[in-house]
């Protein structure tokens, strides 16, 4: 009460100028704060932007219709590849190296050998083409999918999803979670579209410059559209993360729910202070003790970890077309440097094992179906330039960078994901987070690896959203 | 209070500046890289000659992987931006395929004498030019050239003539010895992990002592500079002149990192030319973004070279592509934005190809990727990094290598700088593209040593 008779006697001892000056900043500051609060509110997107990626001059008109399309094989390219594999000029490791110095050429000769007399890539392409294959053309390119329609569909909610994949990975990766998602009958059942990235597989691949994520999602938005979603969930790890927060920051009215297992956090103030005080009091700044236990050290789990891995990116980062040509000539080549991911990605204590812990989590099947699809459709050097368009310029400079998502977001954490990223880092930038579950197990390649675990956080996050 | 201080100072003072300058050598034991352990029997240390050489076979191989490549367009208009140009890379394999005559290229790598010899467990290749005439009442001096990668041997064969038959009657006459790196075209590959530049050091000490040189000059580019600098540090008695065209700071002290930050306002407190301002401002794109765009091999090979070596040991043409790139952008940063890569401005494709036929025939892409895991695998910190060079040097700055030094920052390290020339024009690998101004240059720094040392 003192206090305010003397305030108020403050005031009223000033005089009219100042009276004024006082009234005038205090409206001010409340404008300027009424003004920011609204503006947190604001749902924001990123531009649409447009673009043409075929080869030579953009014609008139485009076809815009869909056409199935089935894989397909013949005994000569079966015969190209074995002939191959039969040229190819093996060095021996370094006596105990394991898989530290990249795929071991020991057990590369075994699984070679799989690949040579046992695989059946007919008995596989039956697989793949057990889901049904189209094609239209999009932005001047062919762009692949698959859409699986639910066989149950009375007293059901079908809702539709798009899955996309990542590096080095493939629409295949999501195969064995597709029946999980599409076949049950307890209410909720999804219709999935799963395209390749242009450039990918079966995607026809740009011919001009410039074909970034920014671009990948507005062609998978259209891709929507003209399947006749208006409003879809999304899924994604790898690139596939990077694509679909994209499309959701694009079309936020479309999107109803995006599902990640992989997240890129902003480096940032909040992001360094946690670093420091996190060992030491997490909670102060957001971190559970799942958090500490997986970020730090941070040093040696993150940044010299980050180091040692990321050869491969920086080398497509900038010269894709060198690093591909190779890649494209050699099958073993091209699976040495495939698989050595899909081992050291899933734990990368695999690279203490000398056969590289490689099938523990996969069929060698799975494995080469995959290495195949890259393969045979040449597709090696233009998914590898897909890294130097991202990283052109600098990444935290681009317009999705700055601008937030606002659609309801699930993530996923694995423990074995090449970096943790907690829930207080991810809201940095995903402002509706409405499932963050860390995993029991599982690596990079969560859809591969871990479907049923996926798929199960996955529905739990949709049926959150749909206040199921 | 005051005295005990002072004296305190004093000795710590003293105690630095000991440390300073007393002369730290480099220190190797011998290895063993051969398969399984060392034999009980001492060395085998009989020298052997070698000859390149050819078949039917190897060659028909060659032709038939080259034709089954799958070519991949580069995308319109990106030139070299992207890597090797796709477009242009066609022509360089046609002329491989049709024209090149590999039977010709191996009578021109015969034309010196070849020697293999084992040290440490590996056969140790290396050529050995003795020069045909010493005028009278001198000797001919003793250099070993040591190459980088993607280099090899090859790229000093236009400079051999230069020195061990100078057409000066003034020029000193040399006797070279080139060897291969082990894991490099004729040299064996060591078999186990650890093998690092101070350990190629160690072994081309013993084997030049085992050809009978007690002294002798050594040269290097690329890896070449870096074995040469170990080969000074571990005994800097025997080499009595240190010649080297690169020589990037291994560890940037404060002395670069104030003439880093003032140099451009006070280039000359610092002894910067205006050539060395032009090369290294601004420094964040000329120094930061430049390696950054370059260095991506660097980085692979550093940490998984078995994997990215492994498709380029069965596809000659991602071989080529993936060597050629290096002449192409590491002779000259601009002929990234050429259509063919500005490859045959400075060199032929005969000599081209042939440097990309050693590692193809002798199949060491990937132990030759290896070397960069060795030497950078555990970081940048080995303790031959800190230590200074007291051996007298001789510099050539290129104005196009891939990383400019000013004098300061090689003094830095290289504490008896002799000579530091820059260099009228040429890149990265200077002795094959300008072997002339190489051959000068090394005639120079030599005698200029060599009367210091009479006097």
């Amino acid at each position: 009460m003192e206090r305010l008779q003397v305030l108020k006697g403050t005031f009223c001892s000033l005089d009219a100028f100042q009276k004024q000056l006082l009234i005038g900043s205090a409206v001010a500051a409340g404008g300027i704060l009424a003004y920011m609060v609204q503006k947190r509110r604001q749902v924001r997107s990123i531009p649409l932007g447009e673009g043409w990626w075929g080869a030579g001059e953009k014609p008139l008109s485009e076809d815009d219709k869909i056409y199935p399309f089935k894989v397909q094989t013949s005994d000569e390219e079966i015969e190209d590849l074995h002939e191959r594999i039969d040229r190819t000029r093996y060095a021996d490791p370094l006596e105990d190296s394991c898989f530290l110095y990249g795929f071991n050429s020991t057990h590369l000769k075994k699984v070679v050998s799989y690949w040579r007399h046992t695989f059946d890539w007919k008995k596989q392409v039956e697989v793949l083409n057990k889901y049904p294959h189209f094609k239209t053309k999009i932005e001047g390119l062919d762009v692949h999918f698959i859409h699986v329609r639910p066989p149950h569909r009375d007293n059901q909610k079908v809702l539709p999803l798009m899955l996309v994949h990542g590096w080095p990975g493939s629409f295949y990766e999501f195969y064995k979670m597709m029946p999980l998602l599409t076949e049950n009958q307890d209410g909720l059942v999804f219709e999935v579209i799963c395209p390749s990235i242009p450039g990918y597989g079966f995607s026809e691949a740009s011919h001009k410059q410039g074909f970034n994520s920014l671009a990948a999602a507005r062609i998978f938005l259209t891709l929507m559209e003209r399947l006749g979603f208006s409003q879809f969930y999304l899924q994604g790890g790898d690139w596939g993360s990077l694509i679909t927060t994209n499309m959701a920051q694009m079309k936020p009215q479309c999107v109803k729910g995006l599902h990640l297992n992989m997240c890129m956090s902003n480096k940032g103030f909040k992001v360094m202070l946690s670093l420091i005080i996190g060992p030491y009091l997490p909670f102060l700044v957001g971190l559970s003790r799942e958090d500490v236990d997986r970020l730090f050290p941070f040093f040696e789990k993150n940044v010299w970890e980050m180091l040692q891995e990321s050869g491969y990116l920086h080398i497509q980062a900038t010269k894709p077309d060198t690093a591909g040509c190779g890649a494209n000539d050699s099958p073993v080549g091209l699976a040495a440097y495939i698989l050595e991911k899909f081992s050291t990605w899933t734990d990368n204590r695999n690279r203490d094992l000398a056969d590289g812990g490689l099938e523990r989590k996969f069929s060698l099947d799975d494995l080469l179906t995959n290495v195949m699809i890259y393969w045979t459709t040449g597709s090696i050097v233009s998914s590898m330039r897909f890294y130097k368009e991202n990283f052109k310029e600098n990444l935290n400079n681009r317009v999705d960078a700055k601008t937030g998502i606002f659609v309801p977001t699930g993530l996923a954490a694995f423990p074995n994901e090449l970096f943790h990223c907690p829930k207080s880092w991810a809201q940095i930038r995903y402002r509706n987070i409405q499932s963050y579950n860390y995993m029991p197990r599982g690596g990079h390649f969560a859809a591969f690896e871990e479907p049923q675990l996926l798929a199960n956080d996955f529905v739990q996050f949709v049926k959150k959203v749909e206040k199921f | 209070m005051f005295t005990e201080l002072l004296v305190c100072l004093v000795i710590g003072g003293l105690i630095f500046l000991v440390q300073r300058s007393r002369k730290q050598v480099l220190i190797a034991e011998d290895g063993w890289w051969g398969p399984g352990a060392p034999p009980d029997e001492g060395e085998d240390v009989t020298i052997l000659p070698f000859q390149v050489s050819t078949s039917d076979k190897e060659l028909e191989d060659l032709y038939m992987r080259i034709d089954q490549t799958r070519p991949v367009p580069s995308l319109e208009d990106s030139q070299f931006s992207y890597g090797f140009n796709s477009q242009y890379l066609q022509k360089v394999v046609s002329y491989w395929r049709h024209d090149f005559d590999w039977r010709g290229q191996v009578d021109k790598l015969n034309q010196y004498p070849h020697f293999k010899t084992n040290i440490e467990g590996i056969n140790i290749h290396y050529l050995h030019m003795k020069p045909k005439n010493v005028p009278a009442g001198s000797i001919a001096i003793p250099l070993i050239m040591i190459h980088g990668w993607p280099g090899s041997f090859y790229e000093f064969y236009g400079l051999i003539p230069l020195l061990t038959e100078p057409t000066d009657p003034h020029d000193l006459v040399f006797e070279v010895v080139c060897p291969s790196i082990p894991g490099y075209g004729f040299s064996e590959a060591p078999q186990k992990k650890g093998f690092d530049s101070v350990c190629a050091a160690h072994i081309f000490h013993k084997l030049m002592q085992r050809l009978g040189f007690e002294q002798f000059y050594a040269h290097g580019g690329d890896w070449g500079w870096l074995v040469t600098t170990n080969m000074a540090q571990l005994k800097p008695k025997t080499v009595r002149g240190l010649h080297v065209n690169f020589a990037p700071p291994s560890k940037p002290g404060l002395p670069i990192a104030l003439s880093i930050m003032l140099g451009r306002r006070f280039p000359k407190l610092f002894g910067f030319t205006e050539v060395d301002v032009q090369r290294l401002y601004p420094c964040m794109d000329k120094l930061v973004v430049e390696s950054i765009k370059e260095s991506g091999y660097m980085h692979i090979q550093a940490t998984k070279p078995d994997t990215v070596g492994r498709g380029l040991n069965d596809s000659p043409v991602g071989l080529a592509a993936y060597v050629l790139e290096k002449f192409s952008t590491w002779t000259s940063r601009d002929f990234r934005n050429l259509e063919d890569g500005g490859l045959t401005r400075k060199f032929s494709l005969d000599d081209l190809l042939t440097n990309v036929m050693i590692y193809w025939t002798s199949g060491c892409i990937v132990s030759s990727m290896r070397f960069y895991k060795e030497n950078f695998g555990k970081g940048l910190d080995a303790p031959h990094s800190k230590m200074p060079v007291f051996v007298p040097t001789g510099f050539a700055c290129f104005p196009n290598e891939l990383m400019h030094t000013p004098k300061l920052w090689v003094k830095q390290k290289y504490r008896e700088l002799v000579t530091f020339t820059a260099m009228a024009r040429g890149g990265h690998f200077a002795a094959m593209e300008e072997p002339q101004l190489m051959a000068e240059d090394i005639q120079k720094f030599v005698k200029l040593v060599e009367k210091k040392k009479q006097q």
